[in-house]
């Protein structure tokens, strides 16, 4: 098995393992904003850039998606390893100076602001990094969103920016973003995914209202032969906390299951 | 249109075939070849290709054969449109519809030569008879070019008559994949896209990375600004890339190939279409070629204009029909490209230098060029040069022999200030440079690179900060977006730059450009990004002063960026005739008629018009 020598601290790797990978099961921090386990490593925020050795040059890439093919030696506090990743964050921090998550990430790397003015518009805070867009396609297969417009006019849209026909409204797109951009909004009837203005059918609790789910991500998790959300709550199509508030009410009352019945 | 219906069953056939196409050809034919590539269409060459057919036609004599047809690019472009009369191969420039029935008359059925419309040296007075008398081209090495302007691109006949597909029936009846990779190799053929890498080390990888199906792909998305090198060869001579590529197929191994072009090149699109099926047609392109088994054929993807997809990897997605954006090349698409297999992708020069090794050996294409460079390189020369058009010349040509010799010099006679190659990502050399050696690594040396071939030439009005600007701001506009340092930092960079040129520069920026551009170098995720900031690199590595002087004094030295300088009028150039007061904009111009006029400094607002009306230069830029 190869050896990857991290900042002088030898790790034990696979092969095809990322350098992140290996960092992080070695307890070695890397700062990252598009990567996520879930998805395949995009590579488009450059933020977790390490130095490697290139026999002779070192060479900067990106840790997310470097694979180990051999052994390794990796820089990750070289001077010009840290000057690349605060550089980076420094252009991020002028797009979106607003951003609380990058303001956090950029305190927890010893980045204090900007030298950039703010020349570039972000929607919402928006860096751009595609996990939104991969998660969509890569995990829940709906590919609703995708890159819109070329350099500072990218976005992510659906086609024609318009409201998506494709989604199903699950709200993974909201989960993996890292800086808050993509919300989840209840209306009455309808659950909203913003910026994408898409809207879906969205049921609510039996009892209490509460919402509970898309109806259309209810509808593809059963096609993915899961146990459906309504399965999942007993068959009583409502909420957990209704569902306990319920079953509270069996086990109190005396008559129906007993607590035996239910361990079994 | 090519109409021919001989299949080729063997290399033999080929052979045959050729010297009856030949044999049939009677040298007492005259013959009229237009240029009707993209320059010379643009300045009317399909008006007198009708012309010349319909005089054709109309001719009555039957002792007489005269044939007019189209040809590709000259290369010439500067004098187009082109027409060469044969036999006699004499050459004229600038012709005009109403020219014909003089060239008609005179030379193609008088044989005698019309002088007006010939060459006419500048330097030396002679008038050029041929296209070879014509410093433009006499100085030029033409090998992938050598079709140019000589064959009818649309008859798949004319290029077997010059030799073509030889190359192709020497590979499938005496090589094995194996010694055409050696025989590139041992070219030294490198990558005319750009990044300059060894074709025949490419093409070993390629070879050797397992996986099914294998793809052989033709990066035809030229997309620098000035730059017309690809355009011109797909253009005139369609077939020699299409060979290149067939061989490129036997050697690893593939069955389907692509060429993608650029949507906005309609001729190349069209020429490469009758091309293929024409190849198709005669057992070249297809199953069973030249029936020798092996099978391979072409597909054409037209790019949608999008720079970026010049990147292989951008170019492999485009392909795929999703996003053309680039990836991370730390696998490289000859192990994982297109769809995940091994996929070999060459430029579309590259190819076509392809079946001029096979044909005429690795030692004769080595021996042309430097040490590390070898065979030609095309260039287009354009900018502030006396003949812009396509050239191609040894490597190891100097600067000032592409651009004194063969351009003919500065525009206007002005001083030369620096020339650009490699495109938007490229860099600009300075005059003390002129001596060196174009080849791909004293290129990269000197901070500039060789690119897939530009070369604009800079005069000494030219502005390099405005220069830079242009370029950072081409690229902002044709970033894909996709990584952190390219998209923001390029806009960060041309935000310092317009602040420059418009006298609002502060100290400090020099160093920040740098830092950004450093940043970009070692952060971006493609070759686009990487690179996009050499021209500021560049241009602060040989003009730092004029970036100074732009910032400390709010003056542009080379009086370009508004307002960075001031209008005067010339007291004794004036005449007193009025009219540049009368045009400015803001009554800044004042003067009694007949009397020399002054400029109230105070009330002017740099707009020039006074300048581009007054027909005595009585208004100067200090």
């Amino acid at each position: 098995m190869p050896t990857v020598t991290i900042d002088d601290k030898p790790c034990v790797a696979e092969l095809g393992e990322t350098i992140l990978q290996v960092a992080r099961r070695n307890g070695i921090w890397i700062p990252t904003l598009c990567y996520h386990p879930a998805v395949e490593p995009y590579a488009s925020c450059r933020i977790c850039v390490v130095e490697i050795d290139r026999g002779g040059w070192w060479q900067v890439v990106t840790s997310c998606n470097y694979p180990i093919r051999g052994d390794l030696t990796v820089r990750v506090e070289s001077e010009r390893a840290v000057r690349a990743r605060r550089g980076v964050m420094e252009l991020l921090l002028a797009r979106c100076p607003e951003s609380a998550e990058l303001r956090e990430l950029a305190g927890r790397m010893g980045v204090e602001g900007t030298p950039h003015p703010h020349v570039t518009e972000a929607q919402r805070n928006c860096i751009l990094c595609g996990l939104c867009v991969q998660v969509c396609e890569e995990t829940i297969g709906a590919a609703a969103i995708s890159p819109a417009g070329r350099g500072v006019e990218r976005s992510v849209a659906a086609p024609f920016r318009l409201a998506s026909e494709d989604c199903i409204g699950c709200g993974a797109c909201a989960a993996v973003c890292p800086v808050g951009t993509i919300v989840v909004r209840m209306h009455e009837n309808e659950v909203e995914i913003s910026p994408f203005k898409s809207r879906v059918k969205l049921r609510r609790c039996a009892d209490c209202g509460t919402p509970l789910a898309s109806e259309l991500a209810i509808k593809a998790l059963s096609a993915r032969g899961g146990p459906t959300v309504t399965e999942m709550l007993d068959g009583e199509d409502c909420c957990s906390r209704c569902k306990r508030r319920k079953l509270a009410q069996e086990l109190t009352s005396g008559h129906g299951r007993s607590p035996a019945d239910l361990i079994a | 249109m090519s109409t021919v219906d001989t299949r080729l069953e063997s290399a033999d056939d080929l052979q045959q075939y050729r010297k009856q196409l030949l044999a049939e050809r009677d040298e007492t034919t005259r013959r009229v070849r237009v240029c009707l590539g993209t320059g010379c269409t643009a300045k009317g060459a399909l008006g007198v290709m009708e012309s010349f057919n319909r005089a054709a036609e109309e001719l009555g004599d039957d002792s007489v054969l005269v044939e007019s047809k189209c040809t590709g690019c000259h290369g010439f472009c500067e004098r187009g449109p082109i027409v060469v009369v044969d036999p006699g191969n004499i050459f004229y420039q600038n012709v005009k519809q109403e020219d014909v029935p003089d060239i008609w008359r005179e030379s193609v059925i008088g044989g005698r030569v019309v002088e007006r419309l010939q060459y006419k040296d500048e330097k030396s007075g002679k008038t050029a008879a041929t296209s070879d008398e014509i410093p433009f081209y006499s100085a030029q090495h033409r090998i992938v070019l050598n079709h140019n302007g000589v064959i009818d691109p649309t008859r798949i006949e004319e290029y077997l008559a010059v030799g073509g597909y030889a190359g192709l029936a020497k590979t499938l009846s005496s090589m094995d994949p194996e010694q055409v990779i050696e025989e590139i190799t041992a070219s030294g053929l490198r990558g005319r896209g750009g990044g300059g890498f060894l074709t025949g080390r490419k093409w070993r990888s390629a070879r050797n990375a397992p996986g099914e199906p294998r793809y052989v792909i033709a990066n035809g998305d030229e997309g620098d600004p000035g730059a017309f090198m690809d355009r011109s060869l797909m253009e005139g001579s369609p077939h020699s890339v299409i060979e290149g590529m067939i061989i490129g197929a036997y050697a690893i191994g593939s069955s389907q190939g692509y060429i993608y072009v650029r949507n906005e090149y309609p001729m190349a699109v069209k020429h490469l279409n009758i091309a293929l099926e024409a190849a198709r047609g005669m057992g070249l392109l297809g199953d069973d070629i030249l029936g020798s088994g092996f099978s391979f054929d072409i597909r054409i993807n037209r790019g949608g204009g999008a720079f970026v997809c010049g990147e292989s990897t951008a170019l492999m997605a485009s392909l795929e029909g999703r996003v053309g954006e680039p990836r991370a090349k730390y696998i490289h698409t000859v192990e994982s490209g297109l769809n995940g297999k091994p996929s070999l992708l060459n430029n579309v020069e590259t190819w076509a230098n392809v079946p001029q090794i096979i044909l005429n050996g690795a030692d004769w294409f080595a021996s042309l060029g430097t040490e590390r460079s070898k065979g030609t390189k095309v260039f287009s020369l354009v900018g502030k040069v006396k003949n812009t058009g396509l050239v191609e010349v040894p490597m190891g040509m100097t600067l000032r022999q592409i651009i004194f010799d063969i351009g003919g010099g500065i525009r206007g006679d002005k001083a030369f200030k620096a020339v650009q190659t490699g495109g938007p990502s490229g860099g600009c050399i300075p005059a003390t440079f002129l001596d060196e050696p174009v080849d791909f690594d004293r290129l990269t040396e000197l901070g500039s690179m060789m690119g897939s071939g530009g070369m604009i030439v800079m005069d000494e009005d030219t502005c390099m900060v405005n220069v830079a600007k242009y370029f950072l701001g081409f690229l902002k506009e044709e970033s894909c977006g996709k990584c952190t340092p390219c998209r923001e930092g390029v806009a960060q960079m041309l935000h310092i730059l317009d602040n420059i040129t418009k006298g609002k520069g502060r100290q400090g920026d020099i160093e920040r450009l740098e830092a950004l551009g450093t940043l970009l170098e070692d952060t971006a995720l493609c070759a686009l990004g990487k690179t996009a900031a050499y021209p500021v690199l560049s241009t602060l590595r040989y003009f730092r002063e004029e970036y100074e002087t732009h910032i400390s004094q709010q003056y542009c030295p080379a009086k370009e960026c508004p307002g960075l300088f001031k209008y005067e009028i010339n007291g004794e150039a004036c005449t007193g005739c009025r009219l540049c007061a009368k045009k400015c904009p803001v009554d800044a111009i004042s003067g009694e008629k007949k009397k020399p006029h002054t400029i109230d400094q105070e009330k002017c607002t740099n707009c020039g018009t006074c300048f581009d009306v007054c027909a005595f230069s009585a208004v100067t830029k200090v």
